[in-house]
């Protein structure tokens, strides 16, 4: 819940509490979230418009764009499916290791992403662990754009499981039981009864999940290969202008990243009745 | 309790963008042209241009003229260490123009170059630049040799020397540039002077970016007074009107590029291009292209006089002076740098 | 089902036997139930008939939502059998059973309107849109909510609530139905103005039921028949006029409402209370003359008196002081004193009483109710010495075992 609780009045007449506290959040975030992102709107353009149109519009930036929103989308959608599975087993079913379980998948998160790149070339790359077994069949996943979705999917694992899990642990187990005597087999209270009312917790993981693999660098420049044209997603893409000393070019993707976060959110914030459970 | 009266809205728009989140899930062709044969290259952060505005088109034009077949080049460009780490790991590059020799080594040992790279033309060096001093211009600091670097006060950009090739043809210049002032020997020269002297640069260094060209970028957003860099990436920031001036050293070294054929990546098929490839990099047209790019050439010194901005090197001297790679890494790069400098 | 006549005065109209129809609709035979070593239920047996309301009343803890959630299949017993319309549904799971359960918390689905939530039953049964619709519509007339029809479950009143709950069951014509303390969370007034409308609704669809809850009052408004249990097993199984007027055990007695406990002896031709003697006529199966006994009566069969003149169906108990006059409205409740008498005790025990308090008599307290009118008209005060009379009693044996019912 979002809404205004107003605050007491303490004293009387003027509080000058309120202005002081306002003015100072307002003042911390300039240096460390306002002027950032604002530099990079006023930097990608001070060149000019038509410079930066050129830079967004060249063939190696508009693919590296696509190529970041069809990763990150299948990336999302195995782990939405992923995470609805998982907590419905975590919260039904009270197992040994069942803690351990839930530990691991939070894991991820916590492991830095150049080590995830690291570990899933040391196990899929040609020469890792198992990707040795597969390569002379001719499976190759690493340096191709599918590694770049396992790297997504690792590294944003949690996130809609962690949105989804709390749901179904407060979610009344008397919903369940009530679509039961009605006559419904688990697979229709499933679909009917417990799907609706983790749709808010669905959308608002998948926007998460989404999110969060747009932005993702630290291990897929090390899975992908940074192949421009081929393998490079969006941040990559920013990363190689930015070595090359393209700044303009760099910063015109930077600025679409950075709207299209900002639009997610957004949907996110004002959507937020619809998403929230009843 | 109230519902949002306006349940249609937030619903509209969320549906709005899962469409449209939908209508992107499709995996993206690669621009350009599908080429009948592509060949992969993984190159030193400072080869781009060249490979990619000349040597690329020009290579493509020829096979093109004598075969009909159209040969597309996917490339990836990263500090010489990185991008052999990278291959090491099994990235598919069928070529690799390395910044220092080490870097073939390391792939000869793990079996990725079978063949006798140095049979190849030019013993394998595909091209040449020294090492110079890139300052800001009007040389404020006044900067024109590199013992000026361990003046007190100057803020110095040198590459890391784990992740770039760039880095360890600095080191080699600054060491080796003072042992040769002293003696053309190493053997008699003043060894201490120029541990000395290399110390007291590297405390000047404030930021060591992963390759030669993020720290030209770096440099270039206004940090630091000074670069130790390849010479071609300061003719290039002289050409796009950067304000800088460009220091050519009494002595420096001048670093050599080897560029090899990753055995281990290629297919049969693939061999006939991939080595017309590779003479094509030796050929006049490419070498030509190179000296524009502010390489110097390899094969033909004659075509490193088209170049009117190289600068003039007094005492140059290349990695022989070192007794080689196999004798100047462990000796100077880990003996000295890393043992005396760095860790001290 | 043996007819005690332990009441001085003719037993009042009653209502139909207490049997249920031979051809029970509903019925639970021999369940028990562990919960580890403790035993929750122990032998729990009972019928309910076509159309009739059974109301399982009990304390917190006695097993009573245990029960239904076994009928309901939502649990296993440990023994027994669930029988539903002569069909033994004991192994079959909560979804085949065709149950109906209202959920103290109603259960209505969030996310759907009230047509969906009691078109829901027949949706996935894979009724034509068609018969869902008809149903659905019937269903709302007969609840009263077609206007609240597109409504979501939060935007109701518990009431309301509560309706679309009985008429999501009724959509699929359930076997029988279960309501789980239904009225818990609502208060006093709806609670009395609910259970009247449901009591009329399940008349009308003549749907046998079983409903659980706490509340005496409730049970005896709204059930058949009602079965009181007791810490898992079920202390007396009777009409509201039954149990009520005839309690089984002290249990019973004391939880349909206030009751007043003495000690008293069966004696030939009379009983023993106190120093009363009062003529009774007992079932010479059950007691034997010297019998320790106990009697159980009502504050409104208490009638309190100047004089020691008996008026017809009135029987003098004892002489005693009024302790405490409360004014509650519609009567007026009266707490006195009276001589326990030595009742029903050993020889050890009588012969302890009188070496270590001497001098006292054994006293309590009971508890009478005077009705407006008399109260008015006779009026008492506190201290005053009175004379108690009965107008009615039942005898228990002591130890609370089935009694003479």
């Amino acid at each position: 819940m979002s809404s205004i609780v107003p605050a007491m009045r303490h004293v009387r007449g003027f509080d000058v509490a309120r202005p002081l506290s306002i003015g100072m959040l307002v003042f911390m975030m300039l240096p460390l979230v306002f002027l950032p992102l604002a530099s990079i709107f006023i930097f990608g353009t001070s060149n000019g418009l038509d410079k930066f149109w050129a830079a967004l519009t060249a063939p190696e930036a508009i693919f590296a764009l696509k190529l970041s929103m069809a990763t990150s989308f299948w990336a999302t959608v195995f782990n939405v499916i992923f995470g609805l599975f998982a907590a419905y087993v975590l919260s039904r079913y009270n197992f040994w290791g069942r803690n351990a379980l839930i530990v691991t998948i939070s894991l991820p998160t916590a492991i830095p992403t150049a080590v995830a790149g690291f570990a899933l070339l040391l196990l899929w790359g040609p020469y890792g662990t198992l990707g040795r077994l597969l390569a002379p069949h001719g499976f190759q996943i690493m340096f191709t754009a599918w590694a770049i979705i396992l790297a997504n999917i690792f590294v944003t694992f949690p996130l809609a499981f962690g949105v989804i899990k709390p749901v179904f642990d407060t979610m009344s187990h008397s919903l369940e039981e009530a679509s039961a005597t009605i006559g419904a087999t688990r697979w229709q209270t499933f679909w009917h009864v417990t799907l609706p009312s983790l749709r808010g917790a669905i959308v608002s993981g998948a926007l998460l999940t989404f999110a969060r693999a747009v932005g993702e660098f630290g291990s897929t420049i090390l899975v992908s290969g940074n192949l421009a044209g081929r393998t490079q997603t969006a941040p990559l893409y920013i990363f190689a202008k930015f070595n090359e000393g393209q700044i303009e070019a760099a910063n015109a993707i930077a600025i679409v990243l950075a709207l299209f976060s900002f639009l997610i959110f957004s949907v996110l914030f004002f959507a937020r009745d619809w998403l929230d459970v009843d | 309790m109230r519902k949002c009266t306006s349940r249609g809205n937030p619903f509209l728009a969320t549906a709005a963008l899962i469409t449209a989140l939908l209508a992107a899930s499709c995996l993206p062709t690669p621009p350009g042209e599908s080429g009948d044969i592509t060949i992969t290259l993984y190159g030193f952060s400072i080869m781009k241009e060249s490979l990619e505005k000349a040597i690329f088109p020009g290579f493509t034009a020829k096979w093109k003229q004598d075969h009909g077949q159209t040969v597309q080049f996917q490339s990836s460009f990263a500090g010489s260490e990185t991008v052999t780490n990278q291959i090491l790991r099994g990235a598919p590059a069928e070529i690799a123009i390395l910044s220092i020799e080490r870097d073939v080594q390391r792939l000869q040992k793990d079996g990725f170059v079978t063949a006798d790279w140095h049979s190849l033309p030019g013993n394998g060096i595909v091209n040449k630049t020294p090492f110079v001093i890139i300052v800001r211009q009007g040389n404020p600091k006044g900067i024109h040799d590199f013992s000026d670097l361990a003046k007190p006060g100057i803020r110095l950009i040198h590459p890391d020397p784990i992740s770039s090739g760039g880095a360890q043809w600095s080191i080699l210049a600054i060491y080796g540039s003072e042992l040769m002032k002293s003696a053309t020997k190493p053997e008699d020269a003043d060894k201490p002077k120029a541990l000395q002297t290399l110390r007291a640069i590297w405390k000047n260094v404030i930021s060591t970016p992963g390759s030669a060209r993020e720290a030209r970028t770096t440099f270039e957003l206004g940090n630091g007074d000074a670069l130790i860099t390849y010479e071609l990436e300061a003719l290039l920031m002289k050409e796009a009107k950067a304000p800088i001036e460009v220091v050519v050293p009494q002595s420096t070294i001048f670093s050599e590029h080897p560029a090899v054929v990753i055995d281990k990546n290629i297919s049969a098929a693939k061999r006939p291009v991939i080595d017309a490839f590779m003479q094509y990099l030796w050929s006049d047209e490419a070498q030509q292209a190179f000296v524009k790019f502010h390489f110097y050439s390899s094969t033909n010194d004659a075509f490193n006089q088209a170049n009117k901005d190289f600068g003039h090197i007094e005492m140059p001297f290349t990695i022989e002076y070192f007794h080689g790679w196999d004798k100047a890494y462990p000796e100077v790069i880990e003996g000295i740098f890393r043992d005396q400098v760095q860790r001290k | 089902m043996a007819k005690a006549k332990e009441t001085l005065i003719p037993r009042m109209e009653e209502p139909v036997s207490s049997a249920p129809p031979s051809t029970a609709a509903a019925s639970v035979v021999g369940i028990s139930k562990r919960f580890g070593k403790a035993s929750v239920l122990e032998n729990i047996s009972f019928d309910v008939g076509e159309g009739e309301v059974l109301v399982l009343l009990g304390a917190s803890g006695s097993g009573k939502t245990t029960i239904l959630r076994i009928i309901a299949g939502l649990e296993m017993p440990y023994t027994g059998k669930v029988i539903l319309h002569g069909k033994d549904v004991t192994e079959l799971p909560a979804r085949e059973r065709g149950v109906g359960v209202i959920f103290q918390s109603y259960a209505l689905f969030p996310k759907m309107t009230v047509e969906k939530n009691i078109g829901y039953g027949l949706r996935i049964r894979k009724r034509k849109r068609k018969e869902i619709k008809e149903t659905v519509n019937e269903l709302l007339s007969l609840v009263q909510l077609e206007e609240h029809r597109k409504k979501y479950p939060s935007q109701l009143s518990g009431g309301q609530q509560q309706r679309v709950a009985i008429a999501r069951t009724l959509a699929y014509k359930p076997e029988v139905l279960l309501f789980d303390e239904p009225f818990g969370a609502l208060d006093t007034q709806t609670r009395v103005h609910l259970r009247r409308e449901i009591r009329t609704l399940l008349k009308k669809v003549n749907v046998p039921s079983i409903f659980i809850t706490h509340d005496q009052e409730e049970a005896l408004e709204l059930g058949d028949r009602v079965a009181v249990l007791n810490v898992g097993h079920i202390e007396q199984i009777g009409t509201p006029f039954e149990i009520y007027n005839h309690p089984a055990t002290e249990y019973v007695a004391t939880f349909l409402g206030a009751a007043n406990v003495l000690d008293a002896v069966v004696r030939q031709d009379f009983i023993e209370v106190g120093s009363a003697k009062i003529p009774l006529t007992v079932d010479k199966e059950k007691f034997k003359p010297g019998d320790c006994v106990k009697i159980v009566f009502r504050p409104e069969d208490v009638s309190l008196q100047r004089g020691d003149l008996m008026r017809s169906g009135h029987a003098r108990l004892a002489s005693a002081i009024i302790e405490e006059i409360a004014f509650v409205g519609a009567y007026e409740r009266v707490r006195l004193q009276i001589e326990a008498g030595d009742g029903c005790k050993t020889d050890e025990t009588r012969f302890l009483l009188t070496t270590e308090t001497p001098d006292r008599k054994p006293s309590k307290s009971i508890i009478a109710t005077r009705p407006k009118p008399e109260a008015s008209a006779t009026r008492l005060h506190v201290g005053e010495r009175v004379v108690v009379a009965l107008t009615s009693f039942t005898v228990l044996p002591p130890q609370g075992s089935k009694g003479a019912n």
